[in-house]
């Protein structure tokens, strides 16, 4: 049998041809299947959940223009609190988007394939590129499907308990729009993470770390320290939830401050995982 | 063909590859020749752009691998067996390849059916076996039908029907005037196989020539027998020829060739009981060569060296 055959393949390697590799391999993954459906699983159940518990919760209080004195209640008869109450579950879809994302470079190098990528695309940074447009195209769309079917799910729910829920409430695009910014920002922070590691546990666990230790060692130190508290607010998960649920996440940052924050999150590590695929060498 | 210039590689104190230059000519095999931790595969995974020379460079068809446009139509690589992820079956690890290039589904599966892999194509690799590993690998290396292909210890794990269609596989492409080169830490799997040798030990090249040179360069060695030996050894000792007493009747000369010293023995009138020219192997030629380079010894070896 002989290797040769009829025309020679020419083979050009191509940003898109990478993207489809990258496509290929990651939907033959079971771990894709199950990270995505256990995202939106959990979003649309803790979204459903939460818009009960407010709504059963709201109901055993009365009239709720009755709550404006009570600490902390008042914000609950905002009429855009039911939609903010949709977003309850973004903290957790940042979070298991953020493993996919750093699985997504972490596995190249955690199962030898890395050898593999790199001898098919020698262009390290435009694996980097292609990895990091299938995660911002594949997190959002999970991240928008999600909120829709919560949107769906919970809509009903809502009209139960008298509460409004209207899609086109700035408080829902909020939700819709600026949690998938949220999201897409979390999955990135694990994208790099996975190339600057090269570890799946330690990534995931130093992804857990700034979403879920930092907040709290930072609310610490912010009672003590008054920079601090203003530290805090540029972190990722007060970034996202104050975007996308500002009625529940108060800040005083200023819109375009916090977006050039969420930019912050996204090139800084990027960046820094770019600089380093491209000098290290492939295990 | 591939071009090595005082390649090398340094991981902290430690030098792994010590300024080592070579040519890797198309249209034959090359063997790349060196015991385990000689640095054969740092060298390769240098030529492949998946390690940075410290210093030095090497170039793929005069160019940097790295800027290669068409990287697997251009060289094939084989580094390890399952560098492929474990979950992934080799029908996908292929087309994702593939389609890096835009090659056409077809090509997958025409390298599984060489590769014998296709009635475990849907298979997951990590139940695979290293032969099968292996398979996939040299799969994956053959995917672009590229122009040079590098091989690193393709025989690992294969049983002896594979070990021969690799051999086959590296004459046939070198006869289609590509470039070929294969490692491996076994003398005898290369003088099955390679045309031109490159042996290297702790990191440096120690010898590079055609196959046939490598038994020719060494010394011939001799068996001589005699109850006169002492009149021979003055004799050919006098002349500065290397010997070696093996027992009161016997000693090893190394250098001049047998009828030369069947000659001497002539004009000196003694009587040879044995006149016997030592066989000398491949392997005797490369283990001489490498003894003192090899890094890590184990006593068998050492054992062995002894006896011979």
């Amino acid at each position: 049998m002989t290797t040769q055959i009829q025309t020679p393949l020419r083979g050009k390697v191509t940003l898109l041809g990478v993207l489809r590799s990258e496509v290929i391999r990651m939907f033959a993954l079971k771990s894709t299947g199950i990270l995505i459906a256990l995202a939106v699983v959990l979003y649309v159940a803790i979204s459903a959940g939460a818009t009960w518990a407010v709504g059963s919760l709201l109901e055993n209080m009365g009239d709720p223009s009755q709550m404006q004195g009570m600490e902390g209640m008042g914000v609950m008869s905002d009429p855009g609190f039911a939609s903010e109450t949709l977003g309850s579950g973004l903290v957790f879809n940042q979070l298991i988007l953020g493993v996919l994302g750093v699985l997504l470079f972490s596995g190249e190098f955690t199962t030898g394939s890395a050898v593999s990528t790199f001898l098919a695309s020698p262009q390290r940074l435009r694996v980097l590129t292609a990895k990091t447009i299938l995660t911002v195209v594949l997190t959002g769309v999970i991240q928008v499907i999600s909120t829709l079917i919560a949107f769906i799910v919970s809509k009903p729910i809502a009209e139960n308990y008298n509460m409004t829920l209207e899609f086109v409430s700035s408080s829902f695009q909020s939700v819709l729009w600026y949690g998938t910014l949220a999201v897409i920002m979390a999955a990135l922070i694990g994208l790099a993470l996975g190339v600057l590691l090269r570890s799946s546990a330690g990534g995931i666990t130093v992804l857990a770390g700034v979403f879920f230790v930092l907040p709290i060692i930072i609310s610490i130190f912010g009672s003590y320290v008054d920079w601090m508290s203003n530290v805090s607010a540029f972190l990722p998960d007060q970034l996202g939830m104050s975007l996308a649920t500002p009625l529940s996440v108060p800040t005083d940052l200023e819109l375009w401050q916090q977006l050039l924050g969420v930019a912050g999150w996204i090139v800084l590590p990027l960046t820094a995982g770019g600089i380093l695929l491209a000098k290290r060498d492939i295990k | 063909m591939i071009q090595a210039q005082q390649l090398t590689k340094t991981y902290g104190a430690k030098t792994v590859v010590d300024q080592v230059s070579f040519t890797v000519n198309p249209g034959q095999v090359t063997g790349f020749l060196g015991p385990n931790g000689a640095g054969k595969s740092t060298t390769m995974r240098m030529i492949v752009g998946l390690a940075t020379p410290t210093s030095g460079q090497v170039l793929v068809n005069g160019r940097d691998f790295r800027k290669s446009q068409h990287p697997i139509t251009e060289v094939g690589t084989l580094l390890e067996a399952k560098s492929v992820h474990k979950s992934l079956t080799p029908s996908a690890h292929l087309r994702s390849i593939a389609a890096t290039a835009g090659l056409p589904k077809s090509r997958v599966a025409e390298v599984l059916e060489l590769t014998g892999l296709t009635g475990v194509r849907r298979k997951k690799v990590g139940g695979f076996s290293l032969g099968m590993g292996q398979r996939l690998g040299i799969a994956t290396a053959l995917l672009g039908d590229p122009q040079v292909l590098i091989l690193d210890e393709p025989v690992n794990g294969l049983d002896p029907e594979g070990v021969a269609w690799v051999r086959q596989l590296a004459r046939q492409q070198a006869a289609l005037g590509k470039t070929v080169l294969i490692s491996s830490h076994l003398m005898s799997e290369m003088a099955q196989t390679a045309d031109h040798l490159v042996v290297i030990g702790r990191g440096r090249v120690m010898a590079d020539a055609p196959i046939s040179e490598f038994i020719d360069n060494g010394l011939a060695q001799t068996i001589v027998k005699s109850s006169e030996i002492e009149v021979l050894i003055n004799v050919l000792g006098s002349q500065g020829i290397q010997l070696r007493r093996i027992d009161e009747r016997t000693v090893e000369v190394t250098g001049p060739e047998s009828e030369i010293i069947g000659r001497r023995a002539l004009e000196n009138g003694v009587v040879l009981s044995e006149l016997r020219p030592l066989q000398r192997t491949l392997e005797d030629a490369y283990m001489e060569l490498t003894r003192d380079a090899v890094e890590y010894h184990s006593n068998i070896v050492a054992e062995n060296n002894g006896g011979k």
